[in-house]
């Protein structure tokens, strides 16, 4: 246990371990090859309450720190890092709401998250990934609404969400200044789902395009003022980011985990191959860099509990984390040898898992941008 | 129905427990101390019948300050009240001795609060001592029926329908009036304490009882040691049952088994 967590997040940790180990562990593998989202899982924890951690205490959360988060967080990707995906994407999806929503939608999304609903952040478009600005979609105020159209891409838990707050263009003449952020439930008119990514890895988690058909929302469902859509959507993967670092230290730490279970089991040249000292050196290696990981994900979330900037860090904790949960994975692989390689055993599918995490949320070039740019301010 | 469920913190016995060579005792220093797995069944199966036929569940247990936190777990998974009957060295005292401390428990609690129980739920047997000598030691200073093992219950004409599960199958046993029933694996798993309930839980007091029956342990304890490591098994590969059943009937008659 590596995060300094309070009294009441130890407790609920070796809860969450114990859900984990009974409902998820083994059942992620047979939906890891089926692909389907296991509703029947995510319903036992919704029942848990674990959709719900981010919610802030005065609209009815937990009230936990976000290193205590982080450490439950960290517990579910352990056991499987899709099912972490879709617990932290409920985070995101509230983040821009309430980062710069009014006291009714935050009231709002925090009551539908509360009673068990998912939430979903929609930026990425076809044509606008790394490059934000270039989204098609649109929203034109027509009286006391918004008309939007577009399709939005790679959106977890697209499919399964109870609300989304969309990024649009309201003034394309504007450029990023012409992005508006909204606030659109499930069920409305006009919202639809497309189709469903077949993905390498995370694969517990559902990812499809969301589409905008002449789908009318009150205009007070704008968040914040017209305009400062990119500026919030910015904000809102600050913090996401962080989170996904999270998720991929839990991914390493199951590869430290993994490798050193077998590592003592299996016997050549007559001892556990963890007797060499070469191998010992990697555990050694994985285990450094992994609670390095951890501890900048624990740095960048304390930062943001204080209030405080937190864009390097965040960059820093999600781009290390994610290299790390990689190569993590792939030593693991090389430890088990021609095992790890065989889908009988359960380290290939954290290589397959690690992959989007050096991607999503902005690739891990665009982190790297992000850190420089910091670094290096204006010259 | 009121109903008093009487639990034991034990070590995780999920882990290997090994003794420590200078103390000759069982090593538990970085054990997680856990509610007893038949207690946690014995509560579900409480909490079930108190949503199904109304009234309360309370929990009590014999122990140190450290078993608070398994009081409070317990509420966390449906416990309305619990009550910890302070004895320090509850794992050196022997059955008769904590079971007489718990009939002064349940007397005290009574008293406190002018309830009185209907019935009386115990795990059939710790995972860590396993005497199973507890529930029907305390229904017996008590003068109640016991009725041990139960895999299932229900409110029935004001009294409690039972399943008893034996080697054979199951007796369905019927009390009226206060009884004590000892608890064995239900069909079901106890529930998930949710963060909503654990974090209510943590805010809520646990009663201290000075109820204690110390000192007078006639039961000692003379040598703890390591059960002897049983030889690995022989396993029957073989084509056909027939030849798998010859094969181990050859096996038992060279062991002089027949």
């Amino acid at each position: 246990m590596a995060y300094l967590i309070s009294e009441e997040a130890q407790d609920l940790l070796s809860d969450v371990k114990n859900f984990c180990d009974k409902e998820v562990v083994e059942q992620c593998k047979e939906y890891d090859v089926t692909g389907e989202w296991p509703k029947e899982l995510y319903d036992k924890a919704v029942e848990q309450g674990y959709q719900a951690l981010e919610v802030p205490e005065e609209y009815g959360g937990p009230g936990l720190s976000r290193v205590d988060v982080a450490a439950l967080i960290e517990q579910m990707a352990i056991a499987d890092a899709g099912f972490a995906t879709t617990i932290s994407a409920s985070g995101l999806g509230m983040k821009p709401v309430l980062i710069a929503g009014n006291e009714e939608q935050k009231q709002h999304v925090c009551d539908l998250v509360l009673e068990g609903g998912f939430g979903a952040f929609c930026l990425t478009e076809p044509g606008a990934g790394s490059d934000a600005s270039a989204g098609k979609t649109t929203a034109v105020k027509d009286g006391d609404e918004y008309v939007l159209n577009g399709r939005k891409c790679f959106i977890t838990n697209g499919g399964v969400a109870s609300f989304y707050c969309i990024t649009a263009m309201t003034d394309k003449s504007k450029g990023v200044k012409g992005i508006s952020m909204f606030l659109v439930d499930a069920g409305t008119k006009g919202l639809s789902t497309g189709k469903e990514e077949n993905k390498m890895g995370i694969r517990t988690s559902n990812t499809c395009d969301v589409i905008l058909e002449d789908c009318r929302i009150p205009a007070a469902n704008l968040i914040g003022e017209e305009g400062k859509g990119f500026i919030i959507a910015m904000k809102t993967l600050d913090q996401a980011r962080t989170w996904m670092g999270c998720v991929s230290v839990g991914i390493a730490q199951r590869a430290i985990n993994e490798a050193v279970a077998y590592g003592k089991e299996r016997i050549q040249f007559g001892k556990p191959i963890l007797k060499n000292q070469a191998l010992q050196f990697k555990i050694a290696d994985m285990e450094m860099k992994t609670e390095v990981a951890r501890q900048m994900v624990a740095h960048s979330l304390q930062k943001m509990d204080l209030g405080l900037p937190h864009t390097k860090e965040s960059a820093i904790a999600k781009c290390f984390a994610s290299d790390i949960a990689m190569e993590a994975a792939s030593e693991a692989i090389q430890i088990f040898g021609g095992y790890g390689y065989s889908r009988e055993y359960p380290v290939e599918k954290l290589l397959r898992d690690a992959k989007i995490f050096q991607i999503f949320e902005g690739t891990n070039e665009i982190q790297r941008i992000v850190i420089a740019n910091n670094v290096l301010g204006k010259f | 129905m009121e109903i008093l469920v009487c639990i034991k913190q034990v070590p995780d016995d999920s882990v290997e427990i090994f003794l420590n060579e200078n103390t000759q005792k069982p090593d538990l220093e970085k054990v997680t101390p856990v509610v007893n797995a038949f207690d946690t069944y014995a509560l579900e199966m409480a909490v079930r019948l108190k949503e199904a036929a109304g009234g309360e569940v309370t929990v009590l247990s014999v122990g140190d300050d450290s078993v608070k936190n398994s009081l409070k777990n317990c509420m966390a998974v449906g416990a309305d009240h619990a009550y910890l009957c302070k004895l320090d060295d509850y794992n050196e005292t022997d059955t008769f001795t904590i079971a007489q401390s718990l009939k002064e428990s349940k007397e005290e609690i009574e008293k406190q609060t002018g309830k009185t129980f209907d019935i009386i739920f115990c795990g059939k047997e710790s995972t860590d001592f396993a005497s199973a000598q507890v529930g029907p030691v305390l229904a017996e200073m008590m003068d109640i029926p016991v009725i041990t093992g139960i895999v299932d219950i229900e409110e029935k004409d004001g009294g409690v329908e039972t399943r008893q599960e034996t080697e054979e199958g199951y007796h369905v046993i019927s009390c009226q009036g206060l009884c004590l029933v000892t608890v064995n694996k239900p069909k079901y798993d106890p529930r998930y304490p949710t963060i909503k309930s654990k974090m209510a839980a943590r805010k809520k007091a646990i009663d201290e009882l000075d109820t204690a029956k110390a000192g007078v342990t006639v039961l000692h304890t003379e040598k703890v040691y390591t059960p002897a490591k049983r030889s690995a098994g022989v396993k029957i590969q073989a084509e056909s049952a027939e030849e798998a059943v010859a094969q181990a009937m050859d096996l038992m008659k060279k062991a002089k088994v027949f």
